[in-house]
């Protein structure tokens, strides 16, 4: 058929060398992932849902309920247009284990991810670090520094968190527009460095 | 994906909650596009003719008019599930109105260089 092939390059003006590309946060429930994407997205966050199907079998929580056999989650991301050939997307990876297979979905072609931890409940961490490390799916920790919460130094986080050498570690504050900015920024200088070594590496 | 109690859905109109899958009549497992939450769609002529389209349909086709849209900012302003999306937008460019451009398929350990340069580019410029 005419469009299953279509060369997306052609045919139309309007999509000419367009490529959308997609960032991860990642982190425990109410952590802060939505007010980190609201906080660099060009547009409102916006809300889209998918279903839980056959591997939400056992899910016995009915958040989103279309119907009383189907359940939904919820899933919020942001948009930056990079200029005029790329759109960066952000989505807020939903918190909960179970909803994983989400994630998995999610995390396929994305170029990086932000776990986004609190001193306060390291402890959530844990999962998106595995999942991102068992993927090799580069990421870094930004540590969101809530009102009250105890202070800890990077160094004290990454040994909490057992992170490797090359993880970087970054503190926040996701309210902050500059401060959340500059989290995709050490992602994504994160993302240049592991991208040049390996080139590097695959030429022997 | 196995949907047999959707099969009654849309004998008639069970009223908003069921609606999402009744505008795709049923169907929701193939991907004919293999359209991932991020791929691109874009209306195919600028002043396309939505007249005779089902309401979804025009909707969709409106709102990709000369710029390109995601699948999940479809699914978000529709307030429509995206699997039920993915089905209504596979329709469309099958018909012709639309045309898309997926993410390329996940590399095999070759990150893009120079893309990452570009969006890291972008977002300082932020």
């Amino acid at each position: 058929m005419a469009f299953e092939t279509s060369d997306p390059t052609a045919g139309s003006p309007g999509l000419t060398g367009v490529r959308a590309v997609k960032l991860l946060v990642a982190g425990g429930f109410g952590v802060g992932k939505t007010t980190l994407v609201t906080a660099v997205s060009e547009i409102k966050p916006l809300r889209t849902e998918e279903r839980l199907s056959a591997i939400g079998a056992g899910v016995d929580d009915l958040t989103g309920v279309e119907r009383k056999t189907t359940t939904t989650v919820a899933l919020d991301f942001g948009r930056i247009t990079i200029n005029q050939d790329v759109v960066l997307y952000l989505f807020g990876t939903p918190g909960q284990d179970r909803f994983w297979f989400m994630w998995r979905e999610l995390s396929v072609g994305a170029l990086g991810a932000v776990v986004l931890a609190d001193t306060r409940r390291l402890d959530d961490s844990f999962g998106s670090i595995d999942f991102f490390e068992s993927r090799e799916i580069p990421f870094i920790v930004a540590v969101n520094c809530f009102d009250g919460a105890e202070v800890y130094d990077e160094e004290e986080v990454r040994l909490a968190l057992d992170l490797e050498a090359h993880v970087p570690v970054q503190l926040c504050d996701v309210r902050d527009r500059d401060s959340s900015k500059r989290v995709l920024v050490r992602l994504l200088e994160h993302l240049m460095t592991v991208a040049t070594a390996g080139a590097t590496a695959s030429r022997w | 994906m196995k949907h047999g109690r959707d099969d009654r859905s849309f004998e008639f109109d069970p009223g908003p909650l069921i609606r999402p899958f009744a505008v795709t009549r049923g169907r929701a497992g193939k991907d004919l596009h293999q359209l991932d939450i991020i791929t691109l769609v874009v209306a195919v002529r600028p002043e396309a003719d939505v007249a005779g389209l089902d309401r979804e349909y025009g909707d969709i086709l409106r709102m990709c008019q000369g710029r390109p849209l995601s699948v999940a900012e479809i699914s978000a302003k529709l307030g429509l599930l995206l699997a039920a999306v993915k089905v209504l937008v596979s329709d469309l460019i099958n018909s012709g109105h639309l045309i898309y451009r997926s993410p390329p398929p996940p590399t095999s350990g070759r990150p893009d260089i120079k893309l990452l340069q570009a969006v890291l580019d972008g977002v300082r410029n932020l």
